[in-house]
């Protein structure tokens, strides 16, 4: 524990803004790759415990792709396209199956995959870590903005973050398909009554969810090294984060995902060594006080 | 007729499955029978984040165990490994160390192990006395620690405090030239990270007084942003930078300190950047990294060890590890004990074994020993230099002298009561 | 005669006729159980496997970790995602009081129970009332959070590398559990005897309390059962049963570590009910059985043991949708329904 560190920096306003702005940029990363999950949940009311392994297969489409064509825009293309291609699978196949089942169900149809993916994954990539490298339009200096460090290229992931969380949160509840979608998900008899397939509506959500997923594994390769497995530990964020922010909230999501980044942000000056330590109490304290989540919405 | 699909395992799959479980069950009687063979096994990590440990291991034993057996095996006999995934689980190392011991007949066992799974081991070595060669945990206390103390135990392994003092030492100097007297340290969260990088710095300040730690950054092994870490090194403004991260991680830390201009606003010293796992997939790689030498074919410059590196490049289609030079050490040290032993017992052996010196192209003058007080291994080539993103990618290497190493770590082991 | 003569006149509350059968069945147990002990007990004088023997105390530890994982999930729906953290609490107590207060081994195995207990009754007593998935994430967050501590506290636990050097064991009424024999039998003895106790809880009023919590919760509530008092006494209980198993792992392979407490233990809880089928009593240990075998089987046999077990899984959540008793239970049932018309 380093409690001086952390009130020192409380003190002096150029720490506090670094570390805010710190703190606001693992929010927003966290949000991205979280999202998909809460968007599954909130439509489909299952959790999507494979989430990360869709994550994994983005970030490993987008450097194959990127290494085949050397081309950022392709390879960000093919990440999220492939994943939306394999979560409609997999979902048509296995997920449909247990819809309203338990969640122990789910949670071992979803986990039977990770385990058959992540090991697909090293049959086909190998086991060995892997980069996809910074393309050249980013290797630039950072931007001091704000009295804060933001790299160019966490300023384009900050961007599609937030166009995210303002599509699918005004889509959701503004727009017709919203609407349809949102329908679908309360009452699937009486959306093909009206002559809508609601299994195509299940089917295009859990793709979108994926989708989401993958294209931020894809956003992300660029910085972080691939493995197989790389997926369990963005599972657990993801997971934290919608359920601090409350399960199908995409606001919600946002707003927890940057609760955690400043916990993060500021945790690992007064506790460096048990940063992760703090942010499943934080988790405990949430579900213990208001299990729905800060946002959420009782779930039947 | 359309045929239908059931879902799961088939009946002709289940039924070799069945087969192949009838076989295990029946494998020791068929094992009897083979006793010109000698049996020995390696628990490792095949799958999972740390799969490439057990890969390289098992690749460079394999490369070492062809050329016992095309002289001649282990006193006359031919050698089999018997490889073996824990999953990274220390119950499971454990038992399949014991299962590999009681059911396959192993008559000794290479564990390939790290962390809690080498001590896992450990105690099955303990427990059953068979001899053990640990060849990947680079836990200073599994030898150093006089309750750990087994005879039937040795290590082929680099030591986290070895590396600390040539690091030190070699830093100290630079940091006295530059002038770099504000520190920085960010290592992983787990006892390698902690101990090494505490080393570290014990003999960073020893031999350059003036140096202050400001700041310490400690995340988690595999955690995926490093953002509030590198946000926190960037505001201390340091003059130098620590990290003991390896592999994944270390890539990963490297891409994202990058966009930050990290590396333009310091000095970095990563111990464990000089692998080729590293070295080769990092795509833009700072210049100017100073690192300790993990596996490198240049270094000890001599052919036998260039050899090498291109026998196993040229086998396996990747460079070797360090994991992979530790393994193919406590094979060549297992090849000699048996020849001075005369013997493939245990026992025998593992009394040959202490004390041994052998020629080895990893050798820091051309050998390496087994001390026999602790049972590790001492005299293998250590040393420092900077990294350049090509081959030779470490152009030159500061050797350690062994000397300093030895005393200094006799004074560290006093001081933690191990002696 | 005059209980007998109650039940003959007895009013709209009558219970008797229950107690004679539960009492036979109670022997009927207690006959099984030492049965199956003797019969285990005598199975290395026929068997000289040693690999045999580390597979039944492996099999104790694991069986008594899933059959009190069922005792929450499949007798009180109560979906825990997170007991593995009591296997871990057990397995370090057990092995910190005997590497560093050097008492005798039945003092640090009640010790160990002990202290899993007080840890569960907290635990419990902030968790069971929330709703099904949320308790699920809750017990997660609670082991997470657990598992941190334990790798941060290394002056105490010993961080990632576990608790080193062996755990001692000295003798103890003759048994000493140095003697592969030895802890063979005593695992096996831990095994029945534990398998035992779950069965009274499960068989005794108490357990039908838990099935009705089951079934629906509000009417048990309706009935006057004070169902958070009840959730809490199972959970305390089915965590204790589960700090057993790890005080078995800790000994077998002499030592805790924190993978011990980590979600991958709870999820192997997971997957043995489900092989198994949480409808029956044994269904966990049939559960066991089955995980383990294939476990050792397949990493023999290949380095991507993954995929197997995702197969598998999704052939038993997919395909059969029932564990392996489950489908056996209902085999024999039908069986039978067609047997007598």
């Amino acid at each position: 524990m380093d409690l001086d560190a952390l009130t020192g920096c409380l003190a002096s306003p150029a720490c506090l803004v670094t570390q805010t702005t710190s703190g606001f940029i693992i929010g927003m990363l966290l949000f991205l790759v979280a999202v998909g999950l809460t968007l599954i949940f909130g439509v489909l009311k299952i959790v999507n415990f494979s989430h990360g392994a869709f994550y994994m297969f983005g970030a490993y489409f987008a450097m194959t792709a990127y290494q085949v064509s050397g081309s950022f825009a392709l390879a960000m293309l093919c990440g999220a396209l492939g994943t939306a291609v394999l979560g409609l699978v997999f979902e048509r196949v296995f997920m449909s199956r247990v819809y309203g089942a338990d969640v122990l169900m789910q949670l071992l149809v979803c986990y039977a995959f990770v385990l058959i993916f992540d090991d697909v994954v090293r049959m086909v990539w190998g086991p060995e870590f892997k980069s996809m490298g910074m393309p050249a339009a980013f290797q630039v200096m950072p931007l001091f903005i704000a009295g804060g460090v933001v790299p160019p290229y966490y300023l384009l992931l900050i961007g599609v973050a937030l166009a995210m969380a303002v599509i699918l949160g005004v889509g959701l509840a503004r727009s017709r398909i919203g609407k349809v979608i949102r329908a679908a998900a309360h009452n699937p008899g009486m959306v093909s009554a009206l002559g809508i397939n609601p299994g195509l509506i299940y089917g295009g959500v859990f793709a979108l969810g994926c989708m989401l997923a993958g294209l931020a594994g894809a956003l992300a390769a660029p910085v972080r090294s691939l493995t197989p497995g790389m997926g369990f530990s963005v599972l657990i964020e993801s997971f934290i984060v919608t359920v601090i922010g409350g399960m199908g909230s995409i606001l919600g999501a946002l707003i927890g995902a940057l609760l955690i980044g400043l916990i993060r942000s500021f945790g690992s000056l007064g506790f460096p060594l048990f940063t992760e330590g703090l942010m499943y109490l934080f988790m405990v304290i949430v579900l213990v006080t208001r299990p729905t989540g800060l946002f959420g919405k009782e779930v039947a | 007729m359309t045929r239908i699909r059931k879902p799961g395992l088939s009946r002709r799959s289940t039924l070799a499955l069945i087969g192949a479980g009838a076989a295990t069950f029946a494998a020791p009687w068929v094992a009897r029978a083979q006793a010109k063979t000698i049996k020995i096994g390696m628990p490792t990590i095949l799958s999972g984040r740390v799969a490439q440990l057990g890969t390289s291991s098992r690749n460079a034993v394999l490369l070492e165990i062809d050329k016992v057996n095309a002289a001649g095996g282990l006193a006359g006999r031919q050698v089999e490994m018997v490889i073996r995934d824990s999953k990274g689980q220390p119950q499971e190392a454990a038992r399949i160390a014991r299962e590999l011991v009681n059911t396959d007949g192993c008559e000794m066992l290479l564990d390939g192990e790290a962390s809690s799974g080498s001590f896992a081991v450990h105690e099955v070595a303990r427990d059953l006395g068979v001899l053990c060669i640990h060849t990947c945990s680079e836990a200073s206390s599994l030898t150093a620690d006089p309750k750990q103390h087994i005879p039937n135990a040795f290590r082929s392994v680099r030591q986290g405090i070895h590396d600390s003092i040539v690091g030190g030492s070699y830093a100290a100097a630079i940091a006295k030239a530059k002038g770099l007297k504000k520190w920085a340290t960010c290592s992983p969260d787990y006892a390698y990270g902690r101990d090494t990088t505490g080393e570290f710095t014990l003999y960073l300040k020893r031999f350059a007084p003036d140096v202050e730690i400001i700041s310490d950054s400690w995340p988690k092994l595999f955690q995926p942003d490093y953002t509030e870490v590198v946000t926190k090194i960037l505001q201390a403004k340091p003059q130098a930078l620590y990290s003991c991260l390896w592999g994944g991680d270390l890539t990963s830390y490297i891409d994202q300190a990058n966009i930050y201009a990290m590396f333009s606003q310091m000095e970095v010293f990563a111990v464990n950047m000089a692998d080729y796992t590293a070295l080769t997939v990092v795509k833009n790689l700072p210049k100017g990294i100073h690192s300790g030498n993990r596996y490198i074919k240049t270094f000890p410059a001599t052919p036998e060890n260039a050899a090498w590196g291109d026998a196993y490049k040229a086998k396996y289609n990747e460079y070797p590890t360090n994991w992979s030079w530790q393994n193919a050490t406590a094979v060549m040290l297992l090849a000699e004990a048996v020849k001075k032993a005369g013997s493939a017992d245990g026992n025998k052996v593992a009394d040959a074994l202490r004390g041994l010196t052998i020629k080895c192209p990893f050798g820091a003058d051309g050998t390496v020993t087994m001390r026999a007080e602790d049972q590790t291994l001492i005299g293998y080539a250590i040393g420092w230099g900077t990294t350049i993103s090509q081959e030779p990618y470490v152009p030159q290497v500061q050797a350690g002298d062994w000397k300093t190493i030895l005393e200094l770590e006799a004074e560290w082991k006093k001081s933690k009561g191990y002696t | 005669m005059t209980e007998l003569r109650a039940v003959q006149t007895g009013g709209s509350l009558s219970v008797p006729r229950v107690e004679t059968k539960s009492q036979r069945a109670r022997s009927l147990d207690a006959l099984i159980a030492l049965t199956a002990f003797i019969v285990l007990a005598l199975l290395p004088s026929f068997f000289g496997s040693k690999a045999l023997l580390d597979f039944v105390i492996r099999c104790s530890a694991f069986g008594l970790f899933a059959t009190s994982l069922n005792l929450l999930v499949g007798y009180t729906g109560m979906i825990s995602f997170g007991h593995g953290m009591f296997f871990g609490i057990g397995a370090y107590s057990f092995g910190l009081l005997m590497q560093r207060a050097g008492v005798s081994i039945p003092v640090a195995f009640v010790a160990a129970l002990l202290i899993t207990a007080i840890a569960a009754a907290i635990i419990g007593a902030i968790c069971v009332r929330l709703k099904a998935i949320y308790f699920a994430f809750v017990t997660l967050a609670f082991q997470m959070l657990i598992h941190s501590t334990i790798l941060a506290w290394a002056s105490l636990t010993g961080g990632d590398q576990g608790l080193r050097g062996g755990i001692p064991r000295p003798v103890f009424l003759g048994v000493d559990l140095s003697n592969h024999l030895h802890l063979y039998v005593t695992s096996c003895a831990l095994l029945v005897l534990g398998l035992l106790l779950m069965r009274q809880i499960a068989q005794s009023p108490f357990g039908y309390t838990l099935r009705m919590i089951r079934d629906n919760a509000n009417r048990a509530s309706f009935v006057g059962i004070d169902v958070w008092r009840a959730k809490l006494t199972v959970f305390v209980l089915a965590a204790m049963f589960a700090s057993a198993g790890g005080i078995v792992m800790a000994l077998f392979v002499s030592g805790a570590y924190p993978e011990f407490a980590y979600w991958t233990m709870s999820g192997e809880g997971i997957f043995i009910n489900m092989l198994g089928g949480v409808t029956t009593f044994l269904g966990p240990m049939v559960g066991t059985v089955l995980l383990l075998t294939l476990n050792d089987t397949v990493t023999r046999l290949t380095d991507y043991y993954g995929i197997v077990l995702g197969i598998v899984i999704l052939f038993f959540a997919i395909g059969l949708r029932k564990g392996l008793m489950d489908f056996a239970v209902g085999w024999y049932t039908r069986w039978r329904e067609r047997e007598h018309g």
